[in-house]
């Protein structure tokens, strides 16, 4: 089985996924269409994924009163339109906010692009993944726990981290720097 | 459900703030073919409504926000918004761009351009929510410091609103405060100051419609091939998207003590490494819709205090041309320049400047009340940033701004000034760079300045990203600079002029392969031309791309006719003491000869520098031409003061 993660600590708030999701669904780029809501706050570098974690005991398929929500192949819940009547009771019961709605419309939420999200396809920095569960398991065990060596979680203090990834990007361009001056154009 | 909006349905607002009035302006399919969007929609639009020779701080003056055409889509790094004016600081065009979210937002509210005019009675500030615009009291906001702003603003009309206002410098006229964008995004030096003039605190917006391009499916894979380009370049992931422009530290030679010495990587002094910097990064960010996170955020341990953005300029302006190393002491400037909304280089050369006029004994120790000038002093320069964006005491003539504060002390302090039109940029050799270096900034449209041209010019940077794709460029016609200088530099104009334009960022390390979208597939402008083309649903050749940077450049070129500029202010500035020497000379002389090659070739009458009228007329602007021979325009010698 194939799940969508977010790593968190890799998204810088580039919004792409957002424009990428409403386009693949509705030929738009239209923030208020996307299935995945990029929260931002820059000045504190924090990005919150509003996204659907295609949860294993569903509130919103649960919720649904005409059983209009239901699971496909790809573990995705995905919204039976034909069925639906849009009276949102699945987006109140979504514990994350994860599926949005107009009045006028029918409740809209993450389908897994039959198995080829495009948001993750776009994410510039690896913050949204698409993997075979246990290996996703294991990228977030190893985000998190190179957040925990370098002190991501401080708060406040500054870590090591940033101090040593500048250190290998310096290094790197003075390599390629003193390649380039053999590089004949 | 959202109501799609074509490229072409957004419109212009038009805020004329002495009446209070707000008026909606469509704008036409061919306005986009010929002027493209941002630049080049506020380019014209200047042109059109500010008068030759007035005050930049009166209500006469203009001030323009454009969006690029791209705005708000999927297309990498196109969400820059334009911001152009008649500048106090240089009395000629000033503009520039800045990043953040209010481009994207401002185009999803339906709107291509913002063009304020006259000047409110008080303190306003102006709200948009889609179709509603409103013009509103700011009295409580006058004062703020662009964060507060923000904040403020966001707590009225909740955390969606995106920001571009002012700081306490720009309220208090200071002739480089800038315009700040969600706090950390400055833009146009300068232009502070007019938001200042016109009683304007901020605009806040909301958008929540949706962009469509007219062939969906096709500008959708192309945009997409331009991202996976850069998710996949191994120089973005390893080198921009940890250091951004820090990179600069080490390969584009900060300069030392007022520009006597350049720095090599080997010489950079411990402090201002990039590994220092990143001791104070907590995090990374960037603009809306850019896959590379050029910019740092950081911590400040003795304030508490958050920033971002320390880019090269701020780190080289602030830091090491007044010889400091101090990493905390100069982020906390760049904090503070952000916080009051000025700009960082003005602001770090002028001081510079001061310390030189002091150190010769050009600026006596009198009116200095005490202060410090010595070269390296942190605390003191930290004392004269808070008083030049509040004009107390001495920084009452620092706010004035490099060339018109050396003005003050005469014409032995403006032998030091090493000014275009006057813009600082520090000076350098003719021969550096085949010429191109000097050139860019002398044919500038908005006075001496790095991101106007030249970078471009010589791929430096594309170099070291892809030099298979330089090669491609080549192949396609870009000229050469080792071969061709003025054509490499005509080129490197359009580049910017097209990304300007675009909204595209020209790039944390100032690139074609960032600039362009898809050069690195179709060169020159090809790429260009057909992503247009599938987004507006106007058919663009690569011809018609050329020809709209070259429209956009030669009507800046006649905005500043208008304010005076003559062929002489195409010069450029030594020390004088390297002025008197033989190689100087000799450098002149080459400096012109590249000048006239240049006039020519951009079709200028080498004389007097004017676009001539077959120029213009072959472009479809011959009523450019009509208003640039009206009359004759006294000569510039910086901005016009009537306004006391």
């Amino acid at each position: 089985m194939f799940v969508l993660a977010v790593i968190y600590e890799n998204c810088t708030g580039c919004h792409l996924c957002e424009l990428a999701c409403s386009f693949k669904h509705h030929g738009v780029f239209d923030l208020s269409l996307s299935r995945i809501t990029i929260l931002t706050k820059p000045e504190v570098q924090t990005s919150v994924q509003v996204y659907c974690l295609q949860c294993q005991d569903a509130a919103c398929e649960r919720v649904c009163p005409v059983d209009a929500i239901s699971r496909d192949k790809n573990g995705a819940y995905i919204i039976n339109y034909d069925r639906c009547i849009g009276c949102r009771e699945c987006a109140y019961a979504c514990p994350f906010g994860a599926i949005s709605f107009e009045v006028e419309a029918r409740p809209i939420k993450c389908d897994l692009c039959e198995g080829e999200p495009e948001c993750a396809a776009v994410c510039p920095h690896d913050a949204i993944v698409y993997m075979e569960e246990k290996k996703a398991a294991r990228e977030l065990k190893k985000a998190k726990a190179a957040g925990v060596a370098y002190g991501l979680y401080g708060g406040k203090e500054t870590s090591e981290h940033p101090r040593k990834k500048a250190e290998e990007a310096v290094e790197y361009l003075l390599e390629l720097v003193e390649k380039s001056g053999e590089l004949d154009i | 459900m959202s109501t799609s909006s074509g490229p072409n349905a957004g419109s212009v607002l038009i805020i004329d703030l002495t009446r209070g009035k707000v008026v909606k302006r469509e704008v036409s399919s061919e306005t986009v073919k010929r002027y493209l969007g941002g630049r080049g929609f506020n380019s014209k639009a200047l042109f059109d409504m500010v008068p030759g020779r007035i005050d930049p701080l009166s209500p006469e003056n203009v001030l323009a926000l454009g969006n690029g055409t791209f705005a708000g889509t999927v297309l990498p790094m196109t969400s820059r918004l334009h911001i152009s004016t008649l500048s106090p600081l240089s009395g000629i065009l000033g503009d520039g761009n800045a990043g953040g979210e209010f481009s994207a937002m401002l185009k999803f509210a339906g709107y291509e351009q913002i063009i304020v005019t006259g000047r409110a009675e008080k303190p306003k500030y102006v709200f948009i929510e889609d179709d509603e615009v409103e013009i509103r009291d700011a009295e409580e906001l006058w004062g703020l410091t662009t964060g507060e702003t923000v904040d403020w603003l966001r707590d009225e009309h909740g955390d969606e609103v995106s920001v571009a206002g002012i700081g306490p410098a720009g309220e208090n006229l200071v002739r480089f405060a800038t315009t700040m964008v969600d706090k950390y995004h400055s833009g146009a030096r300068g232009s502070g100051a007019v938001w200042g003039s016109k009683n304007l605190k901020a605009i806040a917006v909301i958008g929540t419609k949706g962009v469509e391009p007219a062939d969906p499916e096709r500008f959708y894979e192309m945009a997409k091939e331009d991202i996976d380009y850069f998710n996949r370049n191994e120089f973005v992931k390893r080198i921009y998207s940890v250091i951004g422009t820090h990179y600069g530290l080490i390969q584009w030679y900060p300069s030392w003590k007022y520009f006597q010495a350049p720095l090599s990587a080997e010489e950079l002094p411990v402090g201002l490494r990039p590994q220092d910097l990143a001791e104070y990064e907590v995090g990374r960010t960037q603009c809306f819709s850019c896959p590379l996170a050029c910019k740092d955020v950081y911590y400040l341990p003795s304030t508490g205090e958050y920033g971002t953005s320390s880019e090269f300029e701020s780190i080289y302006a602030l830091g090491s041309n007044n010889c400091i190393i101090d990493t905390e002491a100069i982020l906390r400037m760049e904090h503070m320049a952000d916080e009051y909304g000025m700009d960082v280089m003005t602001l770090g050369d002028t001081i510079a400047l001061a310390r030189l006029l002091h150190e010769k004994g050009i600026l006596s120790g009198e009116e200095l009340e005490g202060l410090s000038l010595e070269w390296g002093d942190a605390e003191g320069q930290i004392q004269l940033i808070e008083m030049t964006a509040y004009r107390k005491g001495f920084g009452d003539k620092l706010a004035e701004g490099y060339r018109n504060f050396a003005k003050l002390y005469g014409d032995e302090a403006l032998a030091y000034c090493y000014d275009v039109k006057g813009v600082n940029r520090g000076w350098y050799e003719v021969d550096f760079i085949n010429g191109i270096f000097t050139l860019s900034h002398a044919t500038s449209t908005r006075g001496a300045d790095h991101l106007r041209g030249r970078s471009w010019a010589y791929w430096e940077n594309d170099k070291l990203m892809d030099i298979e794709a330089v090669k491609r460029m080549l192949e396609a016609g870009l000229p050469d600079y080792r071969k061709d200088p003025v054509g490499a530099l005509i080129y490197g104009e359009r580049a910017c002029t097209l990304a300007d334009s675009l909204g595209r960022c020209k790039g944390s390390i100032n690139s074609w392969l960032q600039a362009v979208p898809l050069v690195w597939k179709y060169p020159v402008f090809k790429g260009t031309a057909m992503l247009l083309t599938a987004f507006t649903g106007i058919e663009f050749t690569e011809k018609d791309v050329i020809d709209a940077t070259d429209r956009i450049y030669l009507t800046e070129m006649a905005f500043n006719v208008k304010q005076g500029i003559k062929k002489k202010h195409y010069d450029v500035k030594f020390p004088p003491e390297f002025a008197a020497t033989e190689r100087a000379k000799a450098q002149v002389r080459r400096h012109w000869e590249l000048v006239d090659e240049y006039l020519e070739r951009r079709g200028c009458d080498v004389e007097t520098a004017y676009p001539r009228r077959e120029t213009l007329e072959e472009l479809g602007i011959g009523y450019v031409a009509d208003q640039i021979e009206e009359k004759e325009f006294p000569e510039w010698d910086g901005p016009v003061r009537e306004v006391a």
